[in-house]
């Protein structure tokens, strides 16, 4: 065995696995240098040891028992508050005007860019229905323009705590946003403006959709497009034996 | 008995031992007592995670080294930095030690790096095992023996034995 300073150590403190205290005890008998390491640490472990300990102030004590007692237990308000979060994220998230708020807001955050940015391009509805049921993500009514504004594509947004499927129509510098809102909407009264857009939550089919744009004409058009796909799907369901 | 009576007749008893370490970390009075009082408020806290019957002071000293980094990452330094520094200052022996005439064995010991140091604390003035010292700092048995073997050396070339 060659001389291991670090392990003699170890083997000073007891800390050596047993098996290898023969060789090292061997090591030792032959080697003076790590005998005198040996001897210097016992020494100064005996003298550590030997060290009077030193005392807190006598106050310490009488302070950490009263702010043991001054402070309630982290989870005695910490609980409550969590459910406050929970419950007030559920309220939230179900009502219309702050889902409006929050689609209005993603709507400009989209078309404040340089460059729309949508994960598929593309006029196409069927292809843009297909894009998003490949995601797990039905979106039954996609209407391919309205009101001279025209479908461009598509992504998903996130929201405060889901996401949306998001669909671009434009026309110029005129533009709206259509999305689908997974989970339920309460009652949405008429008139939405948030942030200055005109906004409407409509059930369509089982889903809530969404539309959004700076220009009333925009959105009623689009409400009038969907409508008239519900009603036509209507028709065709009832025409079928 | 509540948790609280619980706690005070447990963890208690070895407020004494902890500022004894929390002494030889911060070489302050001061620091010393802000930091015992945060370990035992935090330790109160996680009380209900210690398990009887295993050494409440190596747990003490545990949640004591973890107030002891909060504290250094709240200043934006780690004790670490220190280690890699090499030798730390040399700084005047407190008055604790004169009379028993441990001087020089005090200021070669608060000269240590502090990584150092808390480990050869840990085992030389507190009797830690090398597990539960691996415990306190979150470190491989390996890395204990390591500082634990510096930091002797260091302190027997101080005190004018061979260089380390």
């Amino acid at each position: 065995m060659t001389c291991d300073p670090e392990r003699l150590t170890a083997y000073i403190d007891g800390a050596l696995d047993a098996g290898v205290c023969p060789e090292m005890e061997a090591h030792l008998a032959a080697c003076p240098e790590c005998r005198a390491q040996a001897e210097e640490e016992r020494a100064l472990r005996a003298r550590l040891r030997a060290l009077p300990p030193v005392d807190p102030s006598p106050e310490l004590e009488a302070r950490v028992r009263r702010s043991l007692r001054a402070r309630p237990r982290r989870g005695s308000w910490l609980l409550p508050l969590a459910a406050g979060v929970v419950a007030l994220l559920a309220w939230a998230r179900g009502a219309s005007p702050f889902v409006a708020w929050e689609l209005s807001r993603d709507h400009d955050h989209c078309f404040s860019k340089r460059h729309l940015p949508a994960k598929v391009w593309s006029s196409d509805p069927a292809y843009i229905a297909e894009w998003f049921e490949r995601q797990a993500t039905r979106v039954p009514l996609i209407p391919d323009g309205a009101g001279g504004l025209e479908l461009v594509g598509a992504r998903y947004c996130p929201l405060l705590d889901r996401s949306v499927a998001h669909l671009y129509y434009t026309n110029g510098d005129h533009r709206l946003s259509m999305f689908v809102v997974p989970g339920p909407v309460r009652d949405s009264p008429r008139e939405l403006r948030p942030r200055g857009n005109f906004v409407r939550l409509m059930h369509v089919g089982g889903t809530t959709v969404g539309l959004v744009s700076e220009e009333e004409g925009a959105v009623a058009a689009f409400e009038r497009a969907l409508s008239t796909t519900v009603a036509s799907n209507v028709a065709v369901d009832r025409a079928a034996p | 008995m509540t948790r609280e009576q619980r706690f005070e007749a447990e963890a208690l008893p070895h407020l004494k031992a902890l500022y004894g370490t929390a002494y030889r970390m911060t070489r302050n009075v001061h620091d010393a007592e802000d930091l015992v009082q945060e370990a035992f408020l935090r330790a109160y806290r996680a009380f209900d995670g210690y398990t009887p019957g295993t050494n409440i002071r190596a747990w003490l000293h545990t949640i004591l080294y973890r107030c002891r980094t909060d504290a250094f990452r709240r200043a934006g330094r780690s004790p670490r930095t220190v280690e890699l520094e090499g030798d730390g200052p040399a700084v005047p022996a407190p008055q604790d030690a004169l009379a028993s005439g441990g001087e020089d064995l005090v200021r070669a010991l608060d000269g240590l790096p502090e990584a150092f140091r808390t480990a050869v604390v840990l085992r030389d003035v507190q009797d830690l095992t090398y597990d539960e010292i691996a415990g306190v700092l979150g470190v491989p048995i390996g890395t204990v023996m390591s500082r634990i073997h510096r930091g002797r050396a260091l302190m027997r070339a101080a005190l004018g034995g061979r260089k380390p």
